[in-house]
């Protein structure tokens, strides 16, 4: 946050551009407004307008744009400002403030990722679009700077929508990785804790043995014996640590496979994935968009055929769920199915239809009748 | 030539020629007279143009029935098909099998996106029928709802996969088309979670009044009742019975009525739905193989269903009860399924993209073996296969 003074090139900027150079900020300078000095006022705040680039004290704002806004006071830039836009800049150089400013914005428009794009090759070439046109921003001429202006306008009304959820794609992802970290982070405080714990937990049973191989030291008989159990026990003691650490990794696993596994993204989804379109839902439709009415006639209740009527009372029909009505459907069907259908034509054409596809259907209608008799 | 090679005509002429009892010699083996024994007849060439289209890869599964390749296009190594290769069965030397007749006769002309597509069709060596069939990489239903531990799904899932079923089976009999064996296992899922459903090797078109159908089709768990009883008089309602079934299943994650034996499967029919009787389902004990088991169940009210199958809401079990209605007149056809308000009402259908799938593979292996078995059985290890007879004696004996 330190406002190194780099600079120099002070006073009033020539012209409005601000693509030209700008001035310098110093910290213990002058205000080129009002003239003052650090030395009078210790307090002395430079500030900004994203607009200009121009700098003055706090005080030079405060008098100029209070009562509304008002010409940037620096002879011969005539923008209109007001008191909301200034803010304190960041960098020494005004010309990285204002670098910054730009990249932060187009980035803001230009937020795509790498997943959205078809192949890296997209990738790059929208990378390099980006790059020239923030060129053109930051320090093109006044013409370039103008078009490279519209074209990201245009481009940031187009693609609203694009825009808003990548952002909160953005976001949600940020979002993730700090509670990602937040996690990692809380992981390894226990697992420090649980270090300390141990570390205290060997001292103590070190001290239990050490007690008890003194209890056996003093109430065995010979020196020899003595040593044999020291040596027993060690072993045991040693065994239990053990067994108590392997149940202490083992525990430890689930711990670590609860956190978020890191995604590697760029492997997996990045190339080939092929953008979906936003696709606004319509409501669902149970037939998915097909229906069969009948075109060239028009289906009666009550067909009737004294062939078929002889059936129409018989109990095994109507027991089973024989259907009259399908009988009747597909007799009107089969007596039109074809009619209109020119396969020559077809073929020529080639309506989304393969010319097996076509032969396929005249087989199809020229097997109607075969069909029954294989059943 | 090359406009029109869809060898499929090539083999209906030799499926046509079996119909007609003309069944010493298969497409390949006539030869016009004119021809000389070293250039191919058109048929021939035709065959053999198709076949060169595709690439057959590995095996991916063997059965009795028939053999399952993964293969891929010639043109583009990208797209890959499913070959199933149809073995020369020893009851059918003569012609081709019925089960494969059937398939090639309807799959050829129903096209549809819950529908697995016919791509081709050829013969190789030996008079082996190929079929060439879109490859499905993620299995079947039936695995999504068996692994109860790694495979979680809700409302909306169920929704989405009865829509797609419900829309298949509409599409099909719309088509004039009965599926008769519907079930889980039938229904794969493609590379975007689509479920289409495969295996017409049972299917035929709709009857003609007074044409009698087998009563023997639809794997006994997903069977109807009405052919449970001996109908040879049926409609698309046996399908729809099948769809409810499968239903059931998706929402309790195991067989909703699984029968070990044709008696036992109307025991089970009557004990959670009801026991079929003159009231609800008039001339029921007319058909020629009706029974009632033991005591007369009442038909099961809402609040039943709903103690079982309240997590698809009261308008789910609505449309449930309706596709699981005893008489096959009133029960709810699949145009009516899909005018259903279920579809409408909360929560939306999940998008096909979003469906749950089983990671980890095993989906190659599993449709291998959904292609590869002989249509209207479940396998069930262990047990005996299901018998494609109606055979009470024997369950009889079998279940004391």
């Amino acid at each position: 946050m330190s406002r190194k003074a780099i600079s120099n090139a002070r006073g009033p900027a020539s012209g409005s551009t601000t693509s030209a150079a700008l001035p310098g900020l110093s910290s213990d300078d002058m205000c080129p407004v009002c003239k003052t000095i650090r030395y009078l006022n210790k307090d002395m705040e430079f500030l900004i307008h994203p607009d200009c680039y121009h700098f003055m004290c706090s005080n030079c704002v405060n008098r100029i744009f209070n009562d509304g806004p008002n010409q940037c006071p620096y002879a011969g830039c005539h923008r209109t400002l007001r008191r909301k836009g200034f803010r304190s800049p960041f960098f020494g150089d005004l010309t990285v403030e204002r670098e910054v400013d730009i990249r932060r914005r187009v980035a803001a428009v230009f937020n795509q990722h790498e997943e959205d794009f078809k192949t890296l090759r997209d990738y790059n070439n929208y990378l390099q679009m980006v790059e020239d046109l923030t060129f053109e921003l930051v320090s093109g001429t006044e013409a370039q700077r103008r078009s490279a202006e519209a074209q990201l306008q245009h481009w940031e009304a187009e693609h609203k929508a694009d825009i808003e959820r990548n952002r909160k794609a953005g976001r949600e992802a940020d979002e993730a990785s700090h509670r990602r970290i937040a996690a990692e982070r809380e992981a390894a405080r226990q697992r420090r804790i649980d270090a300390i714990k141990e570390a205290e937990e060997e001292k103590l049973e070190r001290a239990r043995t050490r007690e008890a191989e003194l209890d056996t030291l003093a109430s065995a008989p010979e020196g020899q014996r003595a040593g044999g159990v020291q040596l027993k026990r060690r072993v045991q003691v040693n065994r239990a640590v053990e067994a108590a650490a392997a149940a202490n990794t083992g525990s430890g696993v689930p711990g670590a496979g609860a956190q978020p596994p890191i995604i590697t993204k760029l492997s997996i989804q990045g190339l080939k994935e092929k953008r979906k379109p936003p696709a606004p839902e319509g409501p669902y439709d149970p037939f998915g968009g097909m229906d069969f009415v009948p075109s060239r006639y028009k289906l009666h209740d009550g067909l009737v055929h004294p062939d078929v009527d002889k059936y129409r009372f018989d109990w095994a029909h109507a027991t089973g769920g024989y259907s009259f009505d399908d009988y009747t459907a597909r007799a009107m069907f089969e007596a039109f199915a074809g009619l209109g259908v020119f396969i020559e034509d077809e073929k020529e054409v080639g309506i989304g239809l393969s010319a097996s596809e076509v032969a396929a259907m005249s087989a199809g209608i020229a097997a109607v009748g075969d069909k029954m008799e294989l059943d | 030539m090359a406009a029109s090679p869809f060898a499929v005509d090539a083999l209906k002429q030799s499926a046509h020629a079996i119909g007609n009892g003309n069944n010493s010699s298969s497409s390949s083996t006539q030869r016009p007279l004119g021809a000389g024994p070293a250039t191919l007849d058109l048929v021939e060439q035709m065959n053999e143009d198709e076949k060169k289209k595709y690439v057959k890869g590995k095996k991916l599964g063997e059965g009795t029935y028939a053999n399952v390749y993964l293969g891929h296009a010639r043109h583009d190594p990208s797209l890959l098909v499913a070959i199933k290769k149809i073995k020369v069965q020893k009851e059918y030397r003569d012609g081709m099998a019925p089960d494969a007749v059937r398939e090639l006769t309807h799959l050829q002309e129903l096209r549809h996106p819950n529908i697995i597509s016919l791509l081709s069709a050829f013969s190789s060596k030996d008079q082996n029928l190929n079929l060439v069939l879109e490859f499905l990489p993620l299995g079947d239903l039936e695995m999504l709802i068996r692994d109860v531990d790694r495979v979680r799904y809700g409302a909306g899932d169920i929704k989405a996969w009865m829509g797609m079923l419900t829309r298949a089976v509409w599409f099909c009999h719309d088509n004039y088309v009965l599926h008769r064996d519907i079930k889980p296992n039938n229904l794969l899922i493609a590379a975007d979670g689509e479920v289409k459903l495969a295996d017409f090797g049972l299917a035929r078109g709709f009857a003609d009044p007074g044409q009698r159908m087998t009563a023997n089709v639809i794997t006994r768990w997903y069977r109807p009742p009405e052919l449970l009883y001996g109908a040879r008089h049926y409609s698309g309602a046996v399908d729809v019975w099948s769809v409810g079934t499968v239903f059931a299943e998706l929402i309790i994650r195991t067989p909703y009525l699984p029968g070990d034996s044709d008696l036992d499967m109307v025991r089970l029919i009557c004990r959670a739905i009801g026991t079929p009787t003159e009231d609800n389902w008039p001339g029921v004990t007319s058909l020629k193989e009706y029974t009632a088991a033991g005591d007369v169940h009442p038909v099961a009210d809402k609040a039943t269903y709903m103690n079982r199958f309240g997590s698809v809401g009261p308008e789910g079990v609505d449309l449930l009860m309706r596709t699981l209605i005893l008489d096959p007149r009133k029960r709810i056809t699949a145009r009516e399924m899909l005018e259903h308000k279920w579809w409408r009402t909360d929560p939306r259908p999940t998008r096909k993209e979003d469906l749950p799938r089983k990671s980890g593979g095993g989906g190659e292996e599993k449709v291998a073996a959904d292609l590869k078995r002989r249509p209207g059985v479940v396998d069930d290890d262990g047990k005996a296969k299901v018998a494609r007879k109606l055979d009470f004696g024997g369950a009889i004996g079998g279940s004391k």
